[in-house]
């Protein structure tokens, strides 16, 4: 049993059987009462985000969890593979347990897989993907001047990200894997 | 990043109007000791220890403020009627960035003869003081422009926005509000706690505006004097840009339940397995002197001059952010 007061980032804590990982927390008192421990956790099979907030006095349970880089090889229906490139030892996750990942995934690229008692539970993406622009209309004169300074766009691995209007068919970016947001243009 | 220049300025006008605020309204400025063999009994906080060792080896436990409010209070008991401190309080285990840290700068003031109305007026003419001199003085711009403050008392917002009545809900109604509302809470949880997981989750992310959210109820407010219904405590607090900016009571001065609260308190202190600071005994002999009603309150400066100047941490109102103080430890 641990207490809310040792809540860190990156604490995973069992709520119901369900895991779920501590994005941000804060140290939360009133002026009379109990003090509470105000969390952000994202849920590891689903990747919902909750805020939930417990009371210092409550005891929690944190689950020990590895995260294992591996690379992504392949889906295959229900079951996403990845492969340890050192012992090229290979683990399957189920679609439900990485719901949130199953968009930026890309064939060959890092992840971190979490491992739970010895089994592959989910995955954690990198912050930033990099990925290469599939489609995108070329800039049309004038939608920067109205204002309209984004534009769809589709990378090469089916996502679909909005763009400034200076990116073109080809060019190398980088996306943020927690908002979905472009975030850079990668200079090769 | 606002220059060390700037911030300096801009904490100069807020506290030298502030001063010249509460002078103008017959208030005396004290000082009151950092250094204290009582240094606070809330179960919440953890103060810095220390022991005081005189010449002859004789030792004394002390520990440094966590607030002025015992040392104030006596000098209400002593006699005087209208005083404040600007004070460094001291609260360990606090986070060091972000809207936290364990050394921060109170404005603590009392009225005799006066109540949290009262109060609530003169923080808000207070306020709007300063707000017009960081404007003159403020040339980077970002100073919360005009903001007009308003007052709800707590039974509002949670029939609003919870929607439960708190003049007649129990503690099963608060439990079953946070069901509904899908707030996770914890089997031994109190009145109180129900209470606070509902207005953290429910009530808080709802004040954008400056707010003067009063009349707590009772499991939150046990040291204030009761509302005429009898049903709520006569406490208030300020929300500016979303931050708790002050606390204030319209004071209890019976002795006795004061007594009562500190014995609770010392005992919730060691179940949390906390320090146990002796009572003030000198503080209870002093208090049954404040007159009713007396009100007091203590406002946090550091998250004043955020609010006004719309900063989000407290790095950025001060000269020696604490996270640059400790890098390493």
């Amino acid at each position: 049993m641990a207490s809310p007061n040792d809540i860190k980032k990156g604490t995973v804590i069992n709520i119901s059987n369900e895991l779920w990982s501590v994005i941000d927390f804060q140290r939360v008192a009133p002026g009379k009462g109990s003090s509470f421990v105000r969390t952000r956790l994202r849920n590891m099979k689903s990747g919902k985000v909750q805020e939930i907030n417990f009371k210092s006095a409550e005891s929690l349970t944190f689950e020990d969890v590895q995260y294992k880089k591996m690379q992504y090889l392949y889906n295959d229906g229900n079951l996403y593979t990845f492969m340890d490139n050192v012992t090229y030892d290979q683990v399957a996750i189920a679609t439900g347990d990485i719901e949130d990942a199953i968009a930026y995934l890309k064939e060959g690229i890092d992840v971190n897989v979490v491992m739970h008692a010895g089994q592959a539970i989910s995955v954690s993406l990198p912050q930033k993907i990099q990925y290469t622009v599939a489609y995108t209309e070329p800039a049309v004169k004038g939608d920067t001047a109205s204002g309209n300074v984004y534009k769809d766009a589709e990378m090469d691995n089916g996502l679909k990200v909005r763009v400034p209007m200076f990116i073109n068919h080809g060019d190398v970016i980088l996306v943020n894997t927690e908002t979905g947001a472009y975030s850079e243009r990668v200079n090769e | 990043m606002p220059s060390i220049q700037h911030i300096s300025r801009e904490r100069e006008a807020i506290n030298d109007t502030i001063r010249a605020f509460l002078k103008g309204r017959g208030y005396v400025e004290v000082e009151t000791p950092l250094l204290v063999s009582s240094p606070g009994m809330e179960p919440n906080l953890s103060p810095f220890e220390t022991t005081v060792v005189e010449p002859d080896g004789t030792r004394h436990q002390a520990g440094l403020i966590t607030s002025p409010e015992y040392s104030m209070k006596k000098l209400l008991g002593l006699g005087m009627e209208r005083i404040f401190t600007i004070t460094k309080v001291f609260r360990n285990e606090e986070e060091l960035g972000g809207t936290h840290s364990p050394e921060f700068t109170m404005l603590e003031w009392y009225q005799q003869g006066a109540d949290y109305r009262a109060c609530m007026d003169e923080t808000q003419e207070m306020i709007q003081q300063v707000q017009t001199v960081l404007r003159g003085e403020s040339a980077e711009g970002g100073v919360v422009q005009g903001d007009p403050m308003v007052r709800v008392p707590v039974r509002d917002l949670f029939l609003t926005h919870v929607g439960i009545n708190l003049d007649t809900a129990d503690t099963a109604a608060l439990r079953e509000a946070c069901i509904r509302n899908g707030i996770h809470t914890s089997e031994d949880d109190s009145e109180s706690d129900l209470f606070y997981r509902l207005f953290l989750a429910k009530i808080e992310p709802q004040l954008h505006a400056s707010t003067f959210v009063y009349d707590y109820p009772m499991c939150q407010a046990a040291l204030s004097r009761l509302t005429s219904d009898g049903k709520y405590g006569e406490r208030f607090e300020l929300y500016m840009d979303g931050l708790e900016i002050c606390n204030g009571f319209t004071e209890l001065t019976d002795a006795k339940e004061q007594r009562r609260r500190f014995e609770e308190e010392a005992r919730d202190r060691a179940r949390l397995g906390k320090k146990v600071y002796p009572i003030d005994e000198e503080f209870l002999a002093l208090l049954p002197s404040v007159r009713t009603p007396t009100f007091g309150n203590a406002l946090g400066i550091d998250r004043l001059h955020m609010a006004l100047t719309a900063r989000k941490a407290i790095k950025d109102v001060v000269l020696f952010p604490s996270r640059s103080l400790f890098k390493d430890s």
